[in-house]
């Protein structure tokens, strides 16, 4: 097994990273995108569809930061976010605040996860439907009122102290 | 009287976000100036000035850390409180934007009440 494996093995089976991760996602939903998130079982049929959010992190932890979120959630948070109506909101405005929203959850779950790190995100981008989750990968999926999101982090292993 | 911003973010969305919070927390925006990076917030400050600053770390072209530096050099800082809103709360982070000039900081996610507590004590009583 690789040495990249290895070190994703180990954050995807901490539990500490992991109910980290769950946390603050869930209190990103709530405090900004006015939601409730419920932690659901990771059933991703639904990933196929999904509108994804892809964003690297780099310094001194390397990595990815995966956001998936089914159709109608991707449709509904703008609203939610921006406090208009959702005839209201354009198809820019829709990927913008997916976009903000991938870089808000990516930022906090690092930064708590690390505190003391010195990490550098890069810009979030939109990707095809994010596929299969990779195995080795912290990763939560939550239940919205209107369907489904999943974060997931890849590690690409750390730099020298 | 209600009281003047700037808000500098790269993300139109966050920029929305935060004038929303602003105007669901009671405080009274009289102007809100917005730019998406460091350069565009200088060259609206040279045209009009603010009671406060809220500026992202992370943007293309002159990122928050840079803003901040300009600000001082400029003489900007002393007169116009900064208040950075982002989503790194790494504690490296926070310690270098303040030694750069910045009043406070706020992390991502932050409720309106959050924010108007950070104003309120950022610009004095007397402006919300």
């Amino acid at each position: 097994m690789s040495e990249r494996l290895n070190q994703s093995c180990a954050v995807a089976s901490d539990p500490d990273f992991s109910s980290t991760l769950s946390r603050v996602s869930a209190e990103v939903l709530e405090t900004m995108f006015f939601d409730e998130p419920v932690a659901a079982r990771c059933e991703h049929s639904w990933i196929s569809s999904a509108a994804s959010v892809r964003l690297s992190f780099e310094g001194s932890h390397r990595g990815e930061f995966l956001l998936s979120v089914s159709p109608q959630v991707a449709r509904s948070i703008a609203p939610a976010f921006l406090g208009i109506e959702a005839d209201e909101v354009t198809g820019t405005q829709a990927s913008q605040v997916l976009l903000e929203l991938a870089n808000i959850l990516c930022g906090s779950v690092l930064s708590r996860l690390w505190p003391d790190s010195d990490l550098r995100l890069g810009a979030p981008e939109p990707i095809q439907a994010a596929g299969s989750i990779q195995p080795a990968t912290l990763h939560e999926c939550f239940l919205l009122t209107d369907g489904m999101l999943s974060v997931s982090i890849q590690m690409y292993g750390a730099e020298p102290e | 009287m209600g009281f003047s911003v700037l808000i500098v973010d790269d993300s139109p969305a966050m920029r929305g976000f935060i004038r929303r919070v602003m105007t669901l927390s009671g405080l009274e925006v009289d102007t809100c100036l917005e730019a998406s990076n460091g350069e565009e917030a200088l060259e609206r400050l040279r045209q009009q000035t603010v009671d406060v600053i809220l500026t992202d770390i992370n943007m293309p072209k002159m990122n928050g850390e840079e803003f901040l530096r300009r600000l001082g050099s400029e003489g900007l800082a002393r007169s116009i409180p900064t208040l950075v809103i982002s989503t790194d709360a790494t504690k490296a982070r926070i310690l270098r934007m303040l030694s750069l000039g910045a009043e406070g900081y706020m992390t991502k996610p932050f409720s309106p009440e959050a924010l108007r507590e950070e104003m309120e004590r950022v610009l004095g009583a007397k402006h919300v």
